[in-house]
């Protein structure tokens, strides 16, 4: 991402925040090129697929069979999709989780996704660097994404480079603190006020620690490897007010006190309380698995690790409970999008862009069928995604809350906090396996020097992101 | 298994016989030329498959140390790449775990199936059965060998920690630390595999001419002496076979590493050269540099077997 | 060839000295010990992985650990089969795995006859350059290598998410070369020359003369063939990007990310089913297959 694009990103998410509409970039200048690109691609781009047009698409992220309900979801969705346009045949692929970043690069390489796929808000860059992306500004206007004025720009924003559009978002969250609000019973503490500091999360933790630890119960757990130890850190540095890089972009702006105090906290969590697992998560799944088996009191993480921890690892929802990043400072916000093949003909991409905004960004429907929700057992009232603004977001609150299951309460610290939202880094994914060494360390070595740990790590990410201008 | 029969089958249908040589008088020039056409067609097939799939990658692996990709657009860098990745602040860590896990992997992974192989070779029951427990093992998918350990090695609830604990001995971080991180690994490693190399040991053992160890009977030499002096040279060949193949795969090592401990390990103390490749490549998205820090795998081991091949044509 | 167990070899200990009393108690002991030991280091992790299949969610992560399910649950087993789709995962394995050794055989064993009997021109070289690939790990080229299967040269054609990217390269092995080379020098000179003089083709001396004389050493390649492919990880892994395609190693390592802890070591335990059967039940052909045929080599 170019530099300016970069810092106006990053100005446009912290006025964009939670609840806020982000109007104030609406009248952004670059809406112009896209328009360009728009009469350039053909003069029908913009039209919607037309049903007769007989068209195969692949999709990625099917939900996998161990997902039963959202699976069910998924083949259901497709039926109904194929109800209005019957020529369109969807070709699902599942994986499970729906990226990894070492394979998703494999993947580019190879040119081998799918002719709509799902990327992280953080790849744009890589995905055009491996010149995989369709330009879809044509193509998307409020005839083909009716909802498309009520999006969030700088939700957008993050899916445009050089004022041309590469994605549609799906989903977006902020980071928190997932807790398990009857381990927080059992210990004695009050789950309806969770810890909002790191001090108050290391106290916490010793004392479920220390109530429930006979039962192999642990207070925390963090992750060591895997991208996920770094998008950890990153989200609890961004929490105490530090950032991940400097607003150039190319510096890496962790190396302080704030950073260093986060990491000193989780260090003596670990080995002075002991109130965190001996072993840290490696992979994705790792702290959800720890989560939904009722293993761990609280974790860092997103509201969409909820249906995840209630489907697959049969929790309780109403033992779910969320609060604001601990320092409450920032919160690292991210999401998922799908972005389409650049060999993809125009119908395909047609194609591909009816299914997405049937199933993810339109009202009532696909994802926001919230009836359906709750007769499936899935939790209904997260507060994600939250990329609607005006009368699509006052609908979806309405129907939201009409099938609520999932107790307010459970949720109130962590809408309340209205913390400010910041974007994940440029270079996110290498920036994360970088700092995974940082969170093994910490988490591993007893006498771990938290400060040559974050001295390698700048030099490091400084190289490659040297490297990647 | 299907070993004996499979080839036949496989062969069958590769081409039918070609005509029999012409019954034409030919001039030896010609008979020639036919013959070896004939012998490069037999050839043909590997070849191309070497070709493309090894010969051609090395010389890319080079040229790639040397470019840069951005946007598509490929460009020449000179020692950029080879600059980055030496100044990487874990190329030195990474060249040391691969020697210590060589190290561990020589020392676990080589001596204890051979030690193996001499204690079977001695019993007179259960051979059949012993045999088959040591090479159970090697027919596991190596992923459910590796997660199975995983399990074991867990501090809290695996069952390594429970067995010392129960023998009041002191438990261990097994993987989670980085002290132990890499010998938790070999020992993995080497109980899924340990199984080939026994057998292997095994078989040489058994073709030793038993008047070699009456005689040394007869010089009056103990067990050490007659392992050193009888077993060892007689078995010479096998072992220096195995040593090499053995250096050889540990120096690829990755699966193991990559699955036990996500890679880096606790502190990057698992980081091999090899996952640091992965990591360039996949991870940092940059296969220009990935490819020089290959380069630098490439030279140690073509040093490597150079020396290698000196020694044993010397010792020939 | 074919190496005897037969325990009557004089081995290191002599027989004598098995027959005193004394020799004979601690040969017991030893005995003992030894069957004691292997049991449990080689049998009781299989053991412990099956009735791990067993347990509920949380008992599997009990501490202590219990030594055998107190609530036997095989639904397990039935979670980890159907949601898991082991089957499909397995069927791939084996796909791949005898693609991959039909290739073998057939490339492998011409060309090492090619080099070892038809002797062309430039065979030396050729075969000096394919074992000179045996000094390099595989793992070293992964890069090029991959990079070379998104865009065959002169081709063009993309061979990831196909079997070609699995089958192809196998064929380049060096070893497979160097055992098949040199067992073929052993073969007479005079049988070649006997059936060239009665007018037999290359091809023909190979299938009815050579081969069959070779099964020793093709008992050796397929099996290294077949584990190979079985224990291969990175390479599968990049290559075959589908869930649908991939093999059961790359299966496993991702459902380890998204099922409970006892789910998963059911599907541990019914992924080793297949081979741990088909070895037990060739265990025989496939000891001495590998014995006989690597001393050769």
């Amino acid at each position: 991402m170019s530099r300016i694009g970069y810092r106006r990103l990053v100005a446009v998410a912290l006025v964009a925040g939670i609840g806020l509409t982000g109007a104030a970039c609406s009248d952004n200048k670059k809406d112009d090129t896209g328009n360009k690109a728009a009469t350039s691609a053909g003069s029908d781009a913009g039209t919607p697929l037309d049903p007769k047009t007989k068209v195969t698409i692949s999709v990625d992220c099917e939900p996998p069979t161990t997902k039963a309900a959202e699976r069910k979801q998924w083949l259901d969705d497709v039926a109904e999709f194929n109800k209005q346009y019957p020529n369109v045949t969807v070709k699902s692929k599942d994986a499970f989780p729906c990226e990894d970043p070492a394979k998703f690069t494999a993947m580019l390489q190879a040119g081998s996704e799918t002719d709509s796929f799902y990327t992280y808000m953080t790849d744009l860059q890589q995905v055009l660097d491996a010149g995989q992306a369709a330009d879809i500004s044509a193509y998307v206007n409020d005839k083909t994404v009716p909802n498309l004025n009520d999006i969030d720009p700088g939700v957008l924003n993050v899916l445009k480079d050089g004022g041309k559009l590469y994605g549609l978002p799906t989903s977006n969250y902020q980071m928190g603190l997932i807790y398990n609000r009857k381990i927080f019973q059992e210990a004695g503490l009050d789950p309806n006020t969770p810890p909002t500091t790191w001090d108050q999360v290391r106290q916490d933790a010793k004392t479920i620690q220390d109530k429930l630890g006979s039962k192999g119960i642990n207070g925390y757990m963090d992750n060591s490897a895997g991208n996920q130890g770094g998008w950890h850190l990153v989200s609890e540095m961004y929490g105490v007010g530090s950032k991940a890089v400097d607003d150039s972009g190319q510096k890496a702006a962790f190396n302080n006190d704030q950073t260093k105090g986060v990491l000193q906290t989780l260090h003596d969590m670990r080995w002075t309380d002991k109130s965190m697992p001996a072993t840290p998560g490696l992979q994705w799944g790792d702290v959800q698995k720890a989560m939904g088996t009722g293993k761990i009191g609280m974790y860092v993480g997103a509201p969409d690790d909820v249906p995840l921890v209630v489907q697959q690892y049969k929790a309780k929802f109403e033992d779910i409970g969320m609060a604001p990043i601990p320092g409450g400072k920032t919160a690292l916000f991210g999401g998922a999008d799908y972005m389409f093949k650049k060999s993809a003909t125009p119908d395909q991409i047609k194609a591909g862009i009816a299914w997405i905004n049937f199933k993810f960004l339109t009202l009532e429907k696909g994802q926001f069928n919230y009836p359906r929700n709750k007769a499936d057992g899935l939790p209904v009232g997260l507060p994600q995604p939250f990329f609607f603004t005006g009368a699509s977001k006052a609908k979806d609150t309405e129907t939201k809350t009409a099938s609520a299951t999932v107790p307010v309460d459970n949720f109130k610290t962590y809408v309340d906090a209205q913390v400010p939202v910041l974007p994940e880094p440029p270079n996110a994914q290498k920036i994360y396996t970088v700092l995974d060494t940082v969170m093994s360390g910490v988490l591993t070595n007893q006498n771990a020097d938290v400060s040559k740990l974050l001295s390698t790590a700048e030099t490091q990410v400084n190289s490659l992101l040297a490297a990647s201008q | 298994m299907a070993a004996t029969t499979v080839p036949e089958n496989t062969t069958s249908h590769a081409g039918r016989p070609p005509r029999a040589a012409g019954g034409a008088v030919r001039t030896g020039r010609g008979r020639k030329v036919r013959h070896n056409l004939q012998a490069h067609g037999f050839l043909i097939g590997a070849v191309l498959c070497f070709l493309t799939f090894s010969w051609y990658p090395m010389v890319r692996e080079f040229i790639m140390s040397f470019q840069e990709k951005r946007r598509g657009v490929t460009s020449w860098v000179g020692f950029r790449n080879i600059d980055r990745v030496y100044h990487d602040p874990y190329f030195w860590t990474a060249w040391k775990n691969t020697a210590e896990f060589t190290l561990y992997a020589l020392v676990i992974g080589f001596v204890v199936p051979f030690a193996v192989a001499i204690i079977l070779n001695e019993l007179r029951h259960a051979q059949a059965y012993l045999r088959i427990l040591v090479y159970l093992p090697v027919m596991l998918p190596p992923v459910a060998g590796v997660l199975l350990f995983k399990y074991f090695y867990n501090p809290d609830y695996g069952l390594f920690n429970h067995v010392l604990k129960t023998l009041h001995l002191p438990t261990s971080q097994w993987l989670d630390s980085s002290h132990t991180a890499m010998i938790s690994v070999v020992v993995a490693a080497t109980w899924m595999s340990m199984g080939s190399a026994t057998l292997i040991y095994l078989a040489a053992l058994q073709n030793i001419p038993g008047e070699l160890y009456e005689a040394a009977d007869l010089d009056g030499a103990g067990l050490w002496s007659k392992i050193w002096h009888v077993t060892i040279p007689q078995t010479r060949l096998v072992l220096s076979m195995m040593l090499l193949l053995q250096i050889v795969a540990t120096m690829q090592e990755f699966t193991n590493v990559y699955l036990l401990t996500g890679g880096n390990g606790p502190e990057n103390s698992t980081m091999t050269v090899v996952y640091m490749v992965y990591q360039y490549a996949f991870s940092y998205n940059n296969f220009g540099s990935a490819a020089a820090l290959g380069l630098f795998l490439l030279l140690v081991l073509g040093a490597f077997s150079g020396v290698y091949a000196r020694l044993s044509r010397n010792a020939d | 060839m074919a190496a005897s167990f037969t325990p009557q070899n004089r081995t290191l200990i002599s027989p004598a000295s098995l027959n005193r009393p004394k020799g004979r108690l601690i040969y017991r002991i030893v005995l003992t010990a030894v069957i004691v030991v292997f049991t449990v280091v080689f049998l009781g992790p299989l053991y412990w992985m099956v009735t791990g299949g067993f347990k509920s969610a949380s008992e599997v992560v009990a501490n202590p650990p219990t030594y055998f399910p107190h609530h036997p649950k095989p639904g397990n087993y039935h979670t980890a089969w159907s949601e898991l789709k082991i089957a499909r995962l397995l069927f791939n394995t084996l796909y791949y795995a005898f693609g991959a050794l039909a290739f073998q055989l057939v490339f492998d064993v011409a060309a090492a006859y090619a080099i070892s009997k038809l002797r062309p021109v430039l065979g030396k070289l050729i075969l000096g350059a394919m074992l000179a690939t045996l000094m390099i790990p595989a793992t070293v080229l992964i890069v090029p290598q991959y990079m070379t299967v998104l865009d065959l040269p002169v081709l063009h054609v993309n061979l990831i998410g196909t079997p070609w990217a699995i089958w192809l390269p196998t064929v380049a092995n060096g070893f497979n070369i160097f055992l098949l080379k040199r067992f073929f020098d052993s073969i007479p000179e005079d049988l070649m020359h006997a059936a060239a003089i009665d007018g037999a083709s290359p091809l023909r001396t190979l299938w009815s003369i050579v081969l069959p004389m070779s099964r020793p050493i093709l008992g050796v390649v397929s099996i290294f063939a077949v584990v190979n492919v079985w224990k291969d990880f990175l390479w599968p892994m990049l290559v075959e990007p589908d869930p649908q395609k991939q093999p059961i190693n790359i299966g496993i390592r991702s459902l380890s990310q998204g099922v409970p802890e006892n789910v998963l070591i059911a599907a541990l335990a019914i992924s080793a089913v297949p081979t741990l059967l088909i070895f037990l039940l060739f265990q025989r052909n496939i000891m001495s297959g590998l014995t006989a045929g690597s001393l050769k080599g």
